[in-house]
């Protein structure tokens, strides 16, 4: 009897134990998930000034568009800095509403359009698009499971003994480039191949 | 209708009873055949020992695959290190679903080929690889590569490859102690037998299982990689959220009529769609299906279609 008590209650430990783990262990990830958010975001900043470079003689009329890619470049800088999640989500929305003009703006540049350097850099401000929209999508996906299981039975016998919060995640953007399908996408990609 | 988590949730589910339903086999097939061969013998010392050679054999001819599967595929001819450089889409596209997938990015290569498929392999997320035919990377575009890999990447996650390690080992020692039992029984003298009626029983068993359970337990193995599969395919959508790009992907490459130059039968299961073409069976029933690592894609589109 007293054996069949002691490995009940070795049971209950383990238990006890994974799902302390699980909740400490899931603000380690989503931490460093928001500092990918933060990366993946400078990444895109630091694209812009190059972009800028190669691109100013042939789009002085546009000025506007540069001058609104600056102001969010200096408030994703800003964001990062402070370390906020809402902020950083704000700030790369503001960045996300100016590409698409910016794109329009080299589309309808023929020596632009042909440039590979433009093309390059207009590729990898699109790839870092998508890297943050997932690196959003794993602190949402993350948030949700902490969530789930701090309100579910049995996993929030732990969460309330140790007083886990609930976490607020990401209010996501409702719109930006992330949501939008351009052409690019739904061109068969050319692969070389030597 | 589900959504993405109910259509996890029950794939786990399922994924969890058959193979709970394997071990269960398993044990029994090992169990009877152990007794039979002991009724047989004389000597249960004998048949446990047989169990542990068995298990040692059938253990390590598939531990290289297990251990070294990552290793293997730079084997298989034609495969090659993707660039950054020079296959930019393909590596652009799992590093971005890693990063949702939160996951280290596995080792991306390529084969020269222009069926297009892509499989994954290793025995955990830090010696894991994606590989990708030329074919594959060519014909699909972003948004399909992004579904077809976020399924090689859930592969990965749920360690596919150990899991079907560990099958592949169980199934061949029961192949290996039927075999066995079969030969002794044939050409082995009679030694101080048993002739308890339970004995009697235990042989007669033997004898069946030695011979229906190499087989059952391949079904069962064929019937675990199919529901990997479909796990597969909800995990893809799990992470890229776009069950039609997944869909038209699974569509082009299940019309591409070019067959695989290189496939190999031992990763077969980790393709996201079977490398040996089937040619010239108009009717595909429900019996040639139990013999097919993959479920066949219509009913893999039906079910993404449900998630849209």
């Amino acid at each position: 009897m007293i054996y069949v008590l002691l490995i009940i209650g070795v049971i209950l430990l383990i238990w006890a134990v994974t799902t302390y783990n699980f909740f400490v262990g899931s603000k380690a990830r989503i931490k460093a998930a928001v500092q990918e958010i933060g990366n993946q975001l400078k990444r895109q900043a630091d694209l812009i000034p190059n972009l800028e470079e190669s691109t100013k003689g042939y789009l002085s009329h546009e000025k506007g568009i540069f001058e609104m890619l600056t102001e969010a470049r200096k408030a994703i800088a800003a964001a990062v800095d402070s370390g906020d999640v809402q902020k950083m989500s704000e700030a790369g929305t503001q960045l996300a509403q100016v590409l698409p003009s910016l794109r329009v703006a080299v589309e309808s540049n023929p020596e632009l359009k042909a440039s590979e350097v433009v093309i390059n850099l207009m590729d990898e401000l699109r790839d870092t698009s998508d890297k943050i929209m997932y690196a959003r999508r794993l602190v949402i996906d993350l948030t949700a499971d902490f969530n789930v299981k701090r309100a579910t039975v049995p996993s929030n016998i732990i969460a309330n003994a140790f007083g886990f919060a609930e976490l607020p995640g990401l209010i996501t953007p409702q719109e930006g480039e992330h949501l939008e399908v351009s052409e690019q996408d739904l061109e068969t990609p050319k692969v070389k191949l030597n | 209708m589900l959504n993405i988590y109910e259509a996890k949730a029950a794939n786990q589910r399922r994924s969890f009873v058959i193979v709970f339903l394997f071990a269960v086999f398993v044990a029994a097939a090992i169990y009877i055949l152990a007794n039979a061969w002991g009724a047989y013998t004389g000597s249960p010392i004998d048949s446990l020992g047989i169990v542990g050679i068995a298990l040692i054999v059938s253990g390590i001819s598939s531990f290289a695959s297990y251990y070294y599967s990552d290793k293997i595929i730079l084997g298989i001819s034609g495969a090659r290190r993707a660039t950054p450089q020079e296959d930019r889409l393909f590596t652009q596209v799992v590093e971005n679903l890693c990063i949702g997938a939160g996951i280290p990015r596995p080792a991306l290569y390529v084969i020269d080929d222009p069926s297009p498929n892509a499989f994954a392999t290793g025995r955990d997320q830090n010696h894991a690889a994606i590989c990708a035919t030329s074919g594959l990377l060519a014909k699909l575009n972003r948004s399909e590569l992004e579904g077809v890999f976020g399924h090689e990447l859930t592969h990965i996650k749920n360690y596919d490859t150990r899991l079907m390690a560990v099958v592949a080992v169980m199934v061949g020692l029961i192949a290996l102690l039927g075999d066995w039992f079969l030969r002794i029984t044939w050409f082995g003298g009679r030694r101080n037998r048993e002739e308890g009626e339970v004995g009697t029983i235990f042989l007669i068993l033997g004898i069946v299982f030695a011979i229906l359970s190499p087989f059952v337990g391949m079904l069962i193995q064929l019937a675990i990689s199919r529901r990997r599969e479909f796990m597969a395919d909800a995990g893809s959508v799990e992470i890229t959220r776009q069950p039609e790009d997944l869909i038209s992907a699974l569509k082009k490459i299940s019309d591409d009529p070019t067959p695989m130059r290189n496939a190999n039968k031992a990763t077969a299961h980790l393709y996201i769609e079977n490398p040996f073409k089937k040619t010239g069976h108009g009717k595909v029933g429900w019996f040639s299906g139990l013999f097919d690592t993959h479920p066949p894609v219509a009913e893999r589109i039906k079910i993404l279609k449900s998630m849209l």
